[in-house]
């Protein structure tokens, strides 16, 4: 690196902090960046890195540690503290306001800063994008833009506002592979340009490609920095979860049965009343898993809402078991024996309600008797899901907010799966679970798959589908690009049909 | 196994909520205490006299505290779906007008009860379906409703229904109608109270036992996951206004048919129990059995604010503010979990803490 002798960027030391309900986020990390490099820093969901930085940028107080900023001792009040000091922090979330062009974003955050004349802020802007070939059109409104887009977006704010320390959170989640690429190649001129970036990522391949060191973290504490050119995305790998992690799960060939569901030229709208889904059709057969595969907010969700009866359906058909099911009240779809797990836990499970409570949401008929709940029936229900699912809880009276992801997973898949359902829809099952509960979650598809289940997968997770599909279709804008085998797809041809280019060989 | 976990965790709850309304009590009372001992008065006979005084008339305190806690009903059924019902003292007045019309003409109190529950739902279902299809604001359109039909029974009471013999009266309850009165020996005791006692078995059934009470507090915790599972929180949310409009009128008609016997051309009988009744169920917090108890306790505080007034010379304004101490510290339980979080932190982090900081 060349940089020895000079103070490090950010040099963080014994930090440690509790929250008020007692939980453990980090202790006593040590954390230090030097200057112009990029730092990965890498670990699973949960261990410690987005809380880390958040403190980094003034955003959480530490119970304990101390924090220098160019060799600056510095205890920032909040982040507009940080911001002045040259530390920016690029969230998943970007803090832009959706309603206003990129140039007005600027406006509002250098004035902030102090007074902004408009002809300024749009000739300082200009002059930086000129120098690091970043293209953002400034007069375009920021929500008429691809989440790829804005991001750069939020990194010409960050540039706009002097920043020399940058933090992006987990900043590739977001993005087609196409647009990742760009990323990286806009990271490496910045670090050319002496930003200090520090990348945040539970990715082994983007965190080997780009980074110069590493710093890995593992339940709150610092398993080891390493320099990237020395280590091995396997031994990350190992560092990160602490045990070899299998990537192969053994999944046995598919014996595709008979159609269970079978969707026809369906149209659905968005909570905007805009037309979210567009003739989307397929059918999916016992015995397979089939994966909607695409970026985030392409409809998926309102297809899937709409097969189980949620959301209206504009147009088409939804066959189940060879019977209509469209616009059936979601509590008759369930009960036939289509069942769905829905992307948020927030959704699927009411966290302010008990274990019992939540066990009974989807089948509250089951436990009725002319109107009155059979609670004790309930709770048998319940401690069977809990033994067979191995959910982690004190009781089934504790309140589902409680339980950690993985257990509130754990129970919500379990709830769904215990009714013995012909299909599942599923999606994001693994989303934000640590590797043990992920590979619980994916082998018990796999499992309801041999047994001679159909498995409806929505996922963004490019390696959860190509783990798990006999099947896969690509979505994008509400269409379906493609379907084929996993095998019939490279990651670029993937990369492209997701970001919406039609390939030609395939339909 | 299982089951002893369960009962002790069962048992931390329970114990964590008798210390903290303990130490609330406690606290309020040495705050109430300070004030008066501020003021020249005397603390010890004044918190004894505002506590303990509104006993010597347990009939009254009792009777007092079953309106209030219909009232309240009224108001945390609709909150734990999600709606906020400021309606509770429009739905009373309706009930109590509609309870005294179905009492002079049926000359029964059972059917003045029901009448008077059923205009208060009515009135409940206007306000719930206009905020859950017209998006019009509960509170608005509540506050609108409280104060129109305020006027709108002042005006019956004066100009069609007043008593030509004690005109600022209504026509009465005919004797038949009136809900009675149980003696033990010398005290007696109004049989509204012990109504309300089955009214709120009622609404703890409904609200923990039933389908509808499941849906209500699925919907008003999370109306995602309640569309989710197939139930329709629109829907939901007008049902818990209609259950709790339900109550409020109830809670009029129990005034009128089983207390007072008629409406007062002010409705100072009646006035502003409904509000009352919204700070006595979060002192309960929603749960149907938490509002008979905090009924009872804040109408120990009137009746013995009133007390402290006449023995004591203390004025209206200082009996209130006592109250209003007592009724905060109660809801500060929140604020003691934080405090004691933040002291397990302290010990998890360490002694070493402080010289960083």
């Amino acid at each position: 690196m060349g940089m020895g002798g000079s103070q490090p960027a950010v040099e963080m030391r014994g930090i440690t902090k509790v929250y008020p309900d007692g939980v453990v986020a980090l202790r006593d990390v040590d954390f230090t960046v030097r200057k112009g490099e990029v730092h990965g820093l890498l670990g699973e969901n949960g261990a410690g890195k987005t809380t880390l930085m958040r403190i980094l940028y003034g955003e959480i107080e530490p119970s304990r540690g101390e924090i220098w900023i160019f060799g600056r001792r510095v205890k920032f009040r909040g982040p507009w503290d940080a911001i002045r000091q040259g530390v920016y922090m690029v969230y998943q979330q970007f803090s832009l306001v959706p309603a206003f062009t990129v140039l007005e974003n600027l406006i509002l955050a250098s004035s902030s800063m102090g007074r902004a004349k408009l002809q300024d802020v749009r000739r300082k802007a200009e002059k930086i994008e000129r120098e690091i070939g970043l293209e953002v059109p400034l007069n375009a409104r920021v929500e008429e833009l691809s989440v790829g887009v804005q991001q750069k977006a939020e990194i010409l704010k960050a540039l706009m506002s002097e920043a020399k320390i940058l933090v992006l959170d987990e900043p590739t989640s977001v993005l087609t592979p196409i647009e990742v690429r760009e990323l990286m190649k806009l990271l490496s001129r910045l670090r050319e340009m002496g930003i200090t970036i520090i990348f945040i990522t539970h990715k082994l391949r983007e965190a080997k490609e780009i980074t110069d060191r590493i710093t890995v973290l593992r339940r709150g504490r610092v398993v080891k920095v390493v320099e990237t050119r020395d280590v091995s995305q396997e031994e990350l790998a190992k560092m990160m979860v602490g045990r070899e992690i299998t990537f192969d799960i053994t999944k046995k060939a598919a014996k595709a049965g008979a159609p269970l569901l079978a969707v026809k030229d369906l149209w659905v709208r968005d909570d905007r009343g805009l037309m979210a889904v567009k003739g989307v059709s397929f059918e999916l057969r016992a015995r397979e898993i089939l994966s909607i595969v695409g970026v985030a907010g392409n409809g998926q969700r309102e297809l899937v809402e709409a097969i189980v009866g949620i959301r209206p359906v504009e147009k088409g058909e939804v066959v189940f078991s060879g019977e209509s099911i469209t616009q059936m009240p979601p509590s008759e779809v369930y009960r036939r024996g289509l069942v769905y797990i829905p992307d948020s836990r927030a959704v699927g499970l009411i966290l302010d309600f008990n274990v019992t409570d939540n066990s009974i949401l989807t089948r509250l008929k089951q436990f009725l008797s002319g109107g009155r709940i059979l609670w004790s029936e309930a709770r048998r229900y319940s401690s069977r899901i809990v033994k067979e699912f191995n959910v982690l809880v004190d009781s089934l009276r504790t309140p589902v907010r409680h339980l950690s992801g993985g257990n509130q997973q754990r129970l919500l898949v379990g709830r769904e799966v215990a009714s013995n359902p012909k299909v599942i829809i599923a999606a994001e099952p693994t989303h934000g679970l640590d590797v043990a509960a992920t590979e619980y979650i994916r082998s018990l598809l796999l499992k309801l798959r041999d047994e001679g289940k159909a498995v409806l997968l929505v996922s963004t997770d490019l390696d959860e589908v190509f783990q798990l599909s006999d099947r896969m279709a690509v979505i994008y804008e509400g269409q379906i690009m493609a379907t084929g085998r996993p095998e019939d797809f490279t990651a670029e041809e993937l990369g492209l049909l997701m970001g919406g280019v039609k390939c030609e060989a395939k339909s | 196994m299982r089951s002893e976990k369960l009962a002790s965790w069962r048992l931390i709850e329970y114990t964590t909520i008798a210390v903290e309304i303990t130490g609330s009590i406690a606290l309020g009372l040495v705050v109430a205490g300070s004030i008066l001992a501020l003021l020249g008065y005397d603390p010890a006979r004044g918190i004894f006299l505002l506590v303990f005084g509104g006993l010597r008339n347990p009939d009254y305190l009792l009777s007092r505290a079953a309106f209030i806690a219909m009232t309240a009903l009224a108001f945390s059924i609709p909150l734990l779906a999600g709606v906020f019902n400021i309606g509770g003292e429009g739905q009373m007045y309706l009930g109590g007008l509609a309870a005294l019309l179905a009492a002079v003409y049926s000359g029964n109190a059972a059917v003045a009860i029901l009448a008077g529950g059923l205009a208060g739902a009515a009135l409940g279902l206007i306000i719930g379906a206009l905020k859950a299809y017209r998006d019009v604001n509960e509170v608005v359109s509540a506050i609108m409703l409280n104060l129109t039909l305020f006027y709108v029974i002042v005006y019956a009471i004066t100009a069609e229904l007043y008593d030509p013999v004690a005109p600022h009266e209504s026509i009465k309850v005919p004797k038949g109608a009136r809900l009675g009165v149980i003696r033990f020996g010398g005290l007696k005791l109004h049989i509204i109270f012990p109504l309300m006692l089955a009214l709120v078995a009622v609404a703890y059934y409904l609200l923990y036992h039933t389908k509808l009470g499941y849906e209500i507090r699925a919907s008003g915790f999370s109306p995602k996951a309640a569309r989710y599972a197939g139930i329709d929180p629109k829907k939901t949310s007008v049902y818990s206004m209609v259950i709790g409009g339900f109550f409020a009128g109830v809670g009029g008609a129990l005034n009128v048919v089983g207390f007072t016997y008629y409406i007062d051309n002010l409705l100072t009988c009646m006035y502003g129990m409904g509000f009352t009744g919204i700070g006595v169920a979060l002192m309960g917090r929603n749960n149907p059995i938490g509002v008979a108890l905090a009924s009872i306790f804040f109408s120990m505080l009137v009746l013995g604010g009133s007390r402290m007034q006449m023995l004591m010379r203390v004025p209206k304004e200082v009996a209130d503010t006592l109250s209003g101490v007592i009724i905060v510290a109660l809801s500060l339980p929140y604020a003691y979990r934080m405090l004691i979080s933040y002291i397990r932190i302290r010990r998890m982090v360490g002694v070493g803490a402080e010289q960083h900081s």
